[in-house]
């Protein structure tokens, strides 16, 4: 048996408590590849960057650095299933390790608590370790149902890849990581239209109106380029375009049904873990996945 | 003084710079590339990156009042397409920032704040979440030490100013 790979887990808020369901299928999928995520109780909110960072940008670093400070305590690689916790983290880490008087004026403040931040700690999200750490080969040998014959669109969502410079992703403009992870098990990565387009959520709290407009293209291009779902890595993006789909129909003359599935759903579905996706799809998808599972042939 | 016919304070533009990444300002030539790859600015003409870069140049702290630097998705397409790597969506956080003092902050971002500094976390975490995830067997997170969170906030003087700052515009539902 190989050896079990340990991460320190950042769960953060909307995951664990709003959609725990990410953390479940992707716990599964990774205890399959041996590897174990690891919670740390000294962990906060990471603070989330979309709103925080206007109200006070000194705090959102501090906290954040305080957050970095706990992950280089653990001495393991930390892992940021959320999107949003992994741009704070990340950028947290970044600024501190290559901003010499960012670093000092931010450690000021954590040595009151008695801690200290060096960014000397690797920050990671769901790809990085699916894709780089793990490898596609390890996960196809896991693949036990193909889902060859379904058409996939991805969604990054934006704060996963950009700043390239702190998330070290693989491209800022045109990512691959996964389109590749779904090619690994057997489905077809769908090119569409203006693929790393932002879902609109972040501007929800000021203009509701524009934020779902944005929400509603993006999904029309979706929609033409014929994908039987959409694939995403975001719970922020998640409860905009899937929580909140119907609501999109206002500012669009159409409709949509665009089933979407975490990234831990659809690696689940190909490694046989289909009642782990099933039981709890009626509380967590408002788009109906039933007709999807059927087309998989994973459907009762 | 007056710039260009604008009212100006150069103790804006000087806060920026020295704020992270506020130095980048410098390098913009105002090309506009910002408001051409702008997902926003393709659906509302009056949002314009280009200009609030040319605003804060020319020390226009009036921008910090305008309700439309709240509408950036932070998506970074302008700062990708940037030829000179303008940090452009940290510059227009730092004149958020600068709103705040006014109130020109969703009630949405406010409550976040407030439940980050009370709780440590941007939601209200309830009982049946507690007990759903029992029952998918994951484990007990725990509570975040919110007491080292609220020292540091306190120390960086946020906790008086959210006690203080009242929204200028409802703008979204509470979470």
């Amino acid at each position: 048996m190989s050896r079990v790979q340990k991460y320190t887990y950042f769960p953060g808020c909307m995951i664990p408590f709003r959609l725990p369901h990410f953390e479940l299928t992707i716990r599964k999928v990774l205890e399959r590849l041996d590897v174990d995520m690891i919670a740390d109780e000294g962990h906060t909110c990471c603070p989330e960057p979309t709103t925080f960072t206007g109200v006070d940008f000194e705090a959102w670093l501090t906290v954040g650095a305080r957050n970095v400070a706990v992950s280089e305590s653990t001495g393991r690689d930390t892992l940021a299933l959320c999107s949003g916790c992994f741009h704070t983290l990340a950028i947290a880490r970044h600024m501190i390790h290559s901003e010499q008087d960012i670093r000092e004026r931010v450690n000021s403040r954590l040595k009151k608590i008695g801690m200290e931040a060096t960014g000397n700690v690797t920050v990671k999200n769901i790809l990085h370790v699916l894709h780089e750490d793990i490898g596609l080969e390890r996960i196809k040998k896991q693949v036990v149902h193909s889902l060859k014959g379904i058409s996939l669109a991805t969604h990054y969502g934006c704060h996963l890849v950009r700043p390239i410079e702190a998330t070290h992703m693989d491209d800022a403009e045109n990512p691959r990581w996964m389109e590749n992870l779904i090619q690994a098990v057997g489905a077809e990565a769908v090119d569409y239209e203006d693929k790393m387009a932002c879902c609109g959520a972040p501007i929800a709290p000021s203009d509701e109106a524009k934020s779902f407009r944005l929400t509603a293209e993006k999904l029309r291009k979706i929609r033409a380029a014929g994908a039987d779902a959409i694939v995403m890595i975001c719970p922020t993006c998640y409860t905009q375009m899937e929580m909140q789909q119907k609501k999109t129909a206002e500012y669009l003359d159409s409709e949509f049904s665009i089933p979407v599935l975490y990234l831990g759903e659809m690696l689940a579905l190909a490694m046989g873990m289909v009642d782990l996706v099933t039981s709890n799809s009626r509380r967590y998808h408002r788009v109906k996945i039933q007709s999807l599972l059927e087309k998989m042939g994973v459907g009762k | 003084m007056t710039i260009g016919g604008i009212s100006s304070d150069l103790e804006f533009r000087n806060w920026i710079l020295q704020q992270p990444e506020g130095q980048t300002l410098l390098r913009c030539y105002q090309c506009g590339r910002c408001t051409s790859a702008c997902p926003v600015a393709e659906i509302d003409s009056s949002f314009n990156p280009r200009l609030f870069l040319e605003k804060i140049i020319l020390a226009d702290e009036a921008l910090a009042e305008e309700r439309l630097i709240w509408t950036c998705l932070t998506c970074e397409q302008c700062e990708v397409r940037c030829p000179e790597h303008v940090k452009i969506p940290q510059i227009l956080i730092l004149a958020k920032v600068r709103g705040l003092a006014t109130g020109n902050t969703p009630q949405t971002a406010l409550d976040r704040a407030r439940s980050i500094l009370r709780q440590g976390r941007t939601i209200q975490v309830s009982d049946p979440m507690i007990k759903t995830r029992e029952k998918m067997e994951l484990p007990d997170l725990g509570s975040p030490p919110v007491e080292q969170l609220t020292k540091m906030l306190t120390d960086l003087k946020l906790a008086k100013r959210l006690e203080s700052t009242e929204s200028r515009y409802g703008g979204g539902e509470s979470e």
